[in-house]
Order: structure tokens, then sequence, then C-alpha cells
């Protein structure tokens, strides 16, 4: 029989005594911006969160190729299955006999060719995927770039790592596979001036968002890989006078572009503060010389939805998870300003952004509690509610036990003062609407098609 | 710029070679760069007259990314640029990762554009072990390999190991076999067996060491023989070595300065 226990106390949710203590801190007493030690850890099943296969398929017509022991490609093999995506994934197993022999290079370029020979049809561009075996060993893998290219000289290949050893080490998984999304693209014969690319989101933004309507109406042709159709169509990115991200990981992705295709790089990020939105907005209005919507009524209209999502919500406690939003403190304030009543806020660790909002919470709300998703006691932390709760992500939704939660990750297009508005509707949505969280959440890669 | 790779078996001599060849070519107004690729990370005692340098892996140990490309080097006698490597906790750890991860990091601090040396050394650990010691026979690293050996059985053994790597690696753009060091032990029919491998290896020797006393005295006064005893007739075949070597690996093409006009060494 399940124990429902509250949060904080030292019982597991098998009932066994457990010691928690690491499982949560109030944001009084955390230190910026790990507010949790390392060590080992926990992955909750909730699957939501792209990973580097969801990302590969962005590109069109892509084959993606892993290269690693059986072990590490089970749980590649099934998110492309999951998404229903096999035609596109192929994978090369090490044995222990190939580095003995260190012939790794050669088990690359030879399993590529026959992998490639065996396809109906030769793909425009292959995403290779080398693990930490190639790493550890030091397999030159510029060499075997430069063989396959000289192989097949119609097929773009690029270079993608699944090597969890450098998870905390310089760019981040998820910061390399953003960039390399866009490393197929070539230097374009001609800059378009009037061509905008949004880069290293896995959705489109929504076009009632401000810089979606920003863009629009200052007659900017926007191009964005996850509208992409056709590998044609991203090969077009390259025209691009100016590329925009506005989440962090994607933030190095710009800077490679602005560094190899010579676009101007602006980092805008996604916010919920007025005065930052404003200026990142005013930033996109001066650097690409287009009018700016009307700040007021933007402005209006989400508070009239955040006072709408308050009557309705009222002291119901909110908790927050860093997968459904890369500001999880920002949008902890925005509640806590408003009237709601946040209670927890799910993340390992914020991004430097964060720190103006950590600060704040510190002083306005000193109780609210953090709690990691990764740290291994939250593998036992009893995970339910006695009340309602609404949870805003999977991972919150999880480890609160609630049946109500905002199902989006990455903050899934939203941008703006149109973005706070929306997400108080999604928040509305989600207190109406009880779900299957269980179901909903295993899922791997939200909104990416998946087939089962 | 040009890039050497000197290999051979571990205690042969390569680091008291490379130092006094870097001393050498510093005096002829090059700009020289010395990258230890050896855990012991003592490459380039001589040429910093004993000091303590931090080497890549400590820094990246400790410090993870949070330091700069002046913490791995130190100006050592001639200006010379000297970098440890650096390697694991003895008896744990890879080596061979060790030097790849040095000679990333190096690359990925800018150390090349930086520094803009006419000519890096890299003083390699005894044989090829395994792949992070091949590391800088790569393309982008060594453009030619010398090989250091004596006419002991070991030492041409480690060098025969060390040229069948390279022969391993024809085709895929890595350094060339430049030639063989004979760094006499004074062994019987030392020149002989030594250029009987050069034979089997499709090779040349191209410079020849005695063994001297001298050597000794300078490494006790922390030296390289150039600085210590640069009257020595053991100065003397260090700078002829450097020439020979030279004159294997093509001239080292200066910068251009401010009036555009380039140099040749």
């Amino acid at each position: 029989m399940l124990n429902r226990l509250r949060h904080g106390e030292n019982t597991a949710e098998d009932g066994s005594s457990a010691d928690l203590s690491a499982a949560s801190v109030s944001i009084r007493k955390a230190d910026f911006n790990a507010p949790f030690p390392a060590g080992l850890e926990y992955a909750a099943p909730a699957r939501g969160s792209w990973n580097i296969v969801h990302q590969g398929m962005l590109i069109p017509e892509a084959h993606q190729i892993f290269v690693c022991a059986e072990g590490c490609l089970r749980g590649v093999v099934l998110t492309a299955a999951e998404m229903g995506a096999g035609e596109r994934f192929s994978m090369i197993s090490i044995r222990e006999e190939n580095v003995l022999k260190g012939d790794m290079e050669d088990l690359i370029t030879d399993g590529v060719s026959d992998i490639l020979k065996k396809l109906r049809t030769l793909p425009p561009a292959v995403l290779i995927y080398t693990s930490c075996i190639h790493h550890f060993m030091g397999c030159d893998l510029p060499l075997v770039y430069k063989r396959l290219r000289e192989k097949f000289p119609t097929v773009s290949f690029t270079d993608c790592y699944m090597n969890p050893i450098m998870r905390k080490s310089g760019l981040t998984p998820d910061q390399i596979m953003r960039k390399q999304l866009y490393s197929l693209l070539e230097p374009a014969a001609e800059k378009k001036e009037n061509v905008v690319d949004l880069i290293g989101s896995s959705f489109p933004m929504e076009e009632t968002g401000d810089m979606m309507r920003m863009l629009r109406n200052g007659g900017k042709t926007v191009r964005d890989l996850t509208l992409c159709r056709t590998y044609a169509e991203y090969r077009k990115m390259n025209e691009a006078s100016v590329c925009i991200s506005v989440l962090p990981p994607a933030k190095a992705a710009g800077e490679e572009l602005e560094k190899r295709l010579g676009m101007k790089h602006l980092y805008l990020p996604f916010c919920y503060g007025y005065d930052e939105i404003r200026e990142n907005l005013g930033i996109l209005s001066e650097k690409l010389k287009i009018p700016e919507e009307d700040r007021e009524s933007g402005i209006a209209l989400a508070e009239k939805a955040l006072l709408a999502a308050h009557r309705l919500i009222g002291d119901t406690p909110v908790a927050i998870d860093y997968t459904a939003t890369p500001r999880p403190l920002g949008l902890a304030r925005l509640l806590t300003e408003h009237g709601f009543c946040v209670s927890g806020v799910y993340a390992d660790s914020f991004t430097g952004e964060e720190k103006e909002d950590f600060l704040w919470l510190q002083r306005n709300a000193p109780e609210l509690v953090l709690h990691p998703t990764a740290e291994v006691s939250m593998r036992v932390m009893p995970r339910h509610t006695e009340k309602k709760l609404l949870a805003f992500g999977q991972k919150a939704a999880y480890f609160t036990g609630t049946r109500f939660f905002v199902n989006t990750v990455e903050a899934a297009g939203l941008y703006g003062y149109d973005g706070v508005r929306r997400t108080a509707e999604m928040m509305m949505e989600a207190y109406l609407h009880e779900k299957d969280t269980k179901t909903r959440i295993q899922v791997k890669g939200l909104g990416c098609g998946c087939c089962v | 710029m040009i890039k050497l790779a000197f290999y051979g078996k571990g205690g042969i001599g390569k680091s008291t070679t490379v130092s006094n060849l870097a001393a050498v070519l510093a005096g002829k107004g090059l700009k020289v760069m010395q990258i230890g690729c050896d855990p012991k990370a003592d490459s380039t005692i001589l040429l910093r007259h004993g000091r303590e340098i931090p080497t890549v892996l400590d820094l990246v140990r400790n410090r993870k990314d949070d330091f700069t490309l002046h913490d791995m080097v130190m100006v050592g006698f001639g200006n010379v640029v000297c970098v440890e490597a650096g390697g694991p906790t003895p008896g744990l750890g890879c080596a061979g990762r060790g030097i790849i991860t040095a000679l990333e990091k190096l690359n990925e601090k800018g150390a090349y554009e930086v520094y803009q040396p006419d000519v890096v050394l890299y003083d390699v650990l005894g044989d090829v072990v395994c792949g992070g010691f091949s590391m800088p026979m790569r393309n982008g690293y060594a453009d030619k390999v010398f090989i250091l050996t004596s006419g002991e059985n070991m030492a041409i053994h480690a060098a025969a190991n060390i040229a069948m790597a390279l022969d391993n690696f024809k085709g895929r753009g890595y350094a060339e076999l430049g030639g063989l060091i004979l760094n006499r032990r004074n062994v019987k029919n030392e020149e002989e067996k030594v250029g009987e491998l050069a034979g089997d290896i499709h090779s040349q020797i191209v410079g020849m060491l005695s063994q001297s006393r001298i050597v000794q005295e300078a490494e006790e006064k922390n030296m390289t023989v150039i600085e210590a005893f640069p009257e020595s007739t053991m100065a003397e075949e260090y700078r002829v070595l450097a020439e020979q070597i030279l004159a294997v690996s093509g001239p080292v093409k200066k910068p251009e300065n401010a009036e555009g006009k380039g140099r040749v060494c």
C-alpha cells in the first residue's frame, strides 16, 4: 500500500525510511546556480523532452547512423522506432575486437558505406553519431569524414555525438546537437537581407507571438528548420542575413552560424518579465529595422489572461519544472507577482539568465521550495498530492503525482507578451482538464510525431 | 610553420635532444614551441631551468575549463614556448587519452594562432603504445616524425614499432617519417645496426649524436648544452643535427613582417 505523505518527510514512496534531505531546499537557503550536490543520478520517466535522435530527425530526408556498443544503442533505437522513423535510422555496433584491433576508423567508414549502399535511395545528408569510446580512443574522425566525403560526393555528412562523459564539460550534448543541426548549411553565394532564420528550437514559433508578428509585419521571410519539409528547403536557410535564437542551448548554434556563415546572430532569450521582453523586442526592431508592435495592448492581453487564470486557479499550488520552460524561476516570479501560490520548482541547476529572478524570489518568496530532478533520492520521494495541484511540465507532474498539468516542453514556440498570455491560457486549460499523467509523460519527444 | 615529432624508446634521450634542438633553432631567430607529450612532464625542464610548470592535464583536472592559454605555457631559454601535456594519476587513468586531451586543449585555446611559432617540436613518450600517442602524427599536428635510437636492441625494436605505426597510417595523410637520429650508446656495431634498421624501414639516418659527459653536466645545471656549454663539441653536434633536420623538413618560412617581406631560415 502506498503511503500518502508530504514532501520533506523521511519516508520513501514505498513506505520505507530514506534520507530525503537532499530532495528539497527552500530558495532562501539555496545556492545559485546549482543548489543540489552532484552525484548518483536518477532519470524520471517523464520523457517528453527531445533527445538527440528527435532533434536530428528535424533535418528533412537526412539519415542517422549511430556507432556505439549495442547496450548503448537501445535507447536511441527505441526513440527512432517510437517516432516511426526506423527507415531513417541505422546503426553500427562496436565490439571489443574493434577496440583491440584499433580499426575504429575503418569500422565507421566501411559500416557507413555498407549502410548507404543498402538504402533504396541515397539520402542527401547523413548524421553520424559517434560515442564515448571514439572519444576515449582518440578515433581520427576528421579522417573518417574525409574518406566518406570522397566516397559519397553527393552526400553531406556531419558529425553528431552520443557522448555522455562530456555531459558536464564544454558544450553540453544538447548544445552540440542544436549546433550541428545547422552544420550542413553551406556558405550562400548571396545573402538575402529580408530572410531571417529562427534557429535552435524544436518547435516552430507561434504565429501569434510578438516576435513572429514583428517579423511578418516587417516583411521578413522567416525560415525555421522545424518548418522545412525538404532538404532543399533546409539548405536555403543559408541565405539568411540574420539568425535568431531564443533558447539557452541554441545560443552556441547562433554563434557558430555567425562565425561560419557570416549571419548576424541575435540571442533574444525567451522570458516572462515584461521589461526583458520589451528590451528583446526593442533589439529585434533596431537590428532588423522593423517596427515594434503595440506593447501596451500586448501587456494588457497578458495581464487579462493572468487575471483570469488566477481567478480560476486561486490558491491551488503550482509546481514548475525546467523541462517545460527554460525560465522556471522567471515563471515562478511572474506567477508569484500575480498572486498565484507557487509551491515548488523542479530543476537541478539554473542558467545565469535566471539569477535576477532567483534573487527576487529569495527576497519575496523565501519559502519557495526547490527540488532537484536528478538527485538520487528523488527516486524514492513520495509522489502524491493530497490536494489538487497544478503542474507546469511533465517532471513536476510526475514528482507531485498530479493529474492536472501543462503538457509542454521547452516553452514550445511561445514568445513575448503573447507567450505570457498563452502560458496563462495553458494553465487554465490544464487546471480544468484532468489527464492520464502516466500515459502522457512516458512518450518520448513530445510533439515529435510519436507513433505509439 | 613546421611541426616535428620525436619518438623513441623511453630513456633514449628524446627530451634532452629536443630541448637542445629547440635552443639551437631559437638561437637562429626562430620562434620555437616545445610540447612535451609525456606524463612525466619533464620534456622542457632544461629550457625552464627546473622551474615548475602546470601541466595541461593538471589544469584540466583542477580548473576544468577555467584557465587561459597563458596558464598552460612557460617561456624558457631562448624564448622557447614550453608546454607539458602531463598525465593521469600514476597507476590510474589513461595516458593516451591524456595526450589527446592536452593536444585538443592547446588547439582549442588557440596556442598556434596566438604564439605563431615557426617550429613546433612534439616530444612524445616512448613507443606508440596506443592511439593517444599517435596523436602528434596526425594530420594537423606533426609534418615529420624523427625516431631517436641507439644501437641497443630494445631501442631498435621500439624504433621499428614506431616506423610500423607510421607505415600503418600510410594513406591517411599523417606525418611522414623524416628519419632516424642515432644517439650513440657506444654499443658494438652501433652505426651498422641502426643503418640496417634504416634500410629495413626505407628511411635514413639523418644525424648522429655522440655519447658525451657534457650532456649530463649540462643537465646537472638544469640547462641545455647549448646554454651551458655553447662552445663545446656537443653543442656543435646539436647545431649540425638541427641543420640536418631542417634539410629534411624543408625551410622554415617566417611570417611576413610589417614591410611584407618574409624570411627563410
